[in-house]
């Protein structure tokens, strides 16, 4: 009897390294999704849910705070609110978690523009670049962000010579940030005028 | 089909002392043959239903009072069975061992047939999963309905569209939009579900 329980043992345990070993290869070979597709029915965990819509509304209330500082003069304390946005906790593999903190990002690198933070603007719209999984509408205005950094940053070497060397390498990297951001805003409308 | 002696178990009860009426002593000897018939193997095609009850209490008496004793060759062919399975042999076929040995095989080998069946099984899922062509997408809706995409999480560049630079910094705005969306979208589903099991 010892043997026949372990055989039961043995092929239970068998069927659960199995049917894990099957979802991990799943998970594994899943690849990312593109921009523009359209989203697989079949998939119930990419319904919407309320985890979703509570991470979203809290993303809302932290841009109204910004807003309201922001109108106050009080652009640290707006930063500051942006700043939480990226640690939000979305549900894992939400597109729109990739777009909310992209926008975030965008918004925050203007903030730090706006106070004359250019190397830690230029930081946040790297750092949003590299983790974006797929090209979208709001990685284009990261490029375009960036594009404006390039042109603040060519606007203080400059000072009163335009023909600055660095300022010229600056507003040559500020046409190619706005290119590259252009090229994504025309390819994202291809795709979606060729799905309606 | 009802006899005059069908009243034998509902009708009066006679006095202890009592003389037996010539119908009782009748009743009497028919029911005597009816036994001795049962127990040598020949019981009649029917019986009425008093005669039946009457038939199992003697039949219970009689076993009560021990006189149900096995023949001695069949005594004999049951103590050679018990005999022979005690060793790990077959028993004889026809004895009265051999549902005990059949039972006791079944439930020394139903164990692994569960095992085995749960194995071929475990096997099989996996080759479906390892060997399903690559063009079918992993969790294909085969024979599911289609939800709309209003009700899924999905990527925001439908809904917002190219962001002009002049409002690269509305991200205020945007927010809102998709927002809306998406509690629209949950809303049609929890509304939509509703009345289904």
């Amino acid at each position: 009897m010892k043997h026949v329980l372990a055989g039961c043992w043995i092929t239970a345990a068998l069927a659960v390294v199995a049917v894990t070993a099957c979802s991990a290869e799943r998970d594994a070979g899943d690849p990312p999704r593109p921009a523009t597709r359209l989203t697989d029915p079949a998939d119930s965990s990419e319904l919407i849910g309320q985890d979703l819509l509570v991470a979203l509304a809290q993303a809302k209330n932290f841009h109204h705070k910004a807003k309201v500082f922001m109108s106050d003069g009080n652009l640290p304390a707006a930063t500051a609110a942006v700043r939480q946005i990226l640690s939000l906790a979305f549900p894992h593999g939400a597109p729109e978690a990739d777009d909310v903190r992209n926008d975030a990002r965008a918004l925050l690198a203007k903030l730090l523009i706006s106070q004359g933070q250019l190397d830690e603007a230029a930081r946040t719209v790297a750092e949003g670049l590299a983790q974006s999984q797929r090209d979208s509408f709001f990685v284009a205005n990261l490029y375009t962000v960036q594009g404006e950094i390039h042109e603040a940053r060519a606007a203080a070497l400059a000072g009163n010579d335009a023909g600055a060397p660095g300022a010229r390498d600056e507003r040559h990297a500020a046409i190619e940030a706005y290119d590259r951001s252009i090229q994504i805003n025309e390819r994202l409308q291809k795709k979606l005028m060729e799905e309606r | 089909m009802a006899t005059q002696d069908d009243d034998t178990l509902t009708g009066s009860v006679p006095e202890p002392d009592a003389e037996p009426t010539p119908a009782e002593l009748a009743h009497a000897r028919r029911f005597a043959e009816l036994i001795d018939k049962t127990l040598t193997g020949r019981p009649p095609p029917a019986i009425s239903a008093d005669d039946r009850a009457l038939l199992e209490v003697a039949t219970v008496i009689r076993a009560t009072h021990g006189q149900l004793a096995l023949a001695p060759d069949r005594q004999h062919a049951v103590v050679e069975d018990a005999l022979r399975q005690a060793i790990g042999a077959r028993p004889a076929g026809g004895s009265a061992a051999t549902p005990l040995a059949r039972a006791r095989a079944a439930r020394r080998w139903a164990p692994w047939l569960v095992a085995g069946a749960s194995t071929l099984v475990a096997a099989a899922a996996l080759l479906v999963l390892w060997l399903r062509p690559p063009g079918s997408p992993a969790g294909a809706p085969i024979g599911r309905a289609a939800v709309p995409v209003e009700w899924m999480s999905r990527p925001a560049d439908a809904l917002i569209g190219p962001i002009a630079r002049d409002h690269a910094g509305d991200a205020g705005a945007r927010i809102d939009a998709i927002f809306a969306d998406r509690l629209d979208g949950f809303r049609a589903r929890r509304l939509a579900r509703r009345g289904r099991p």
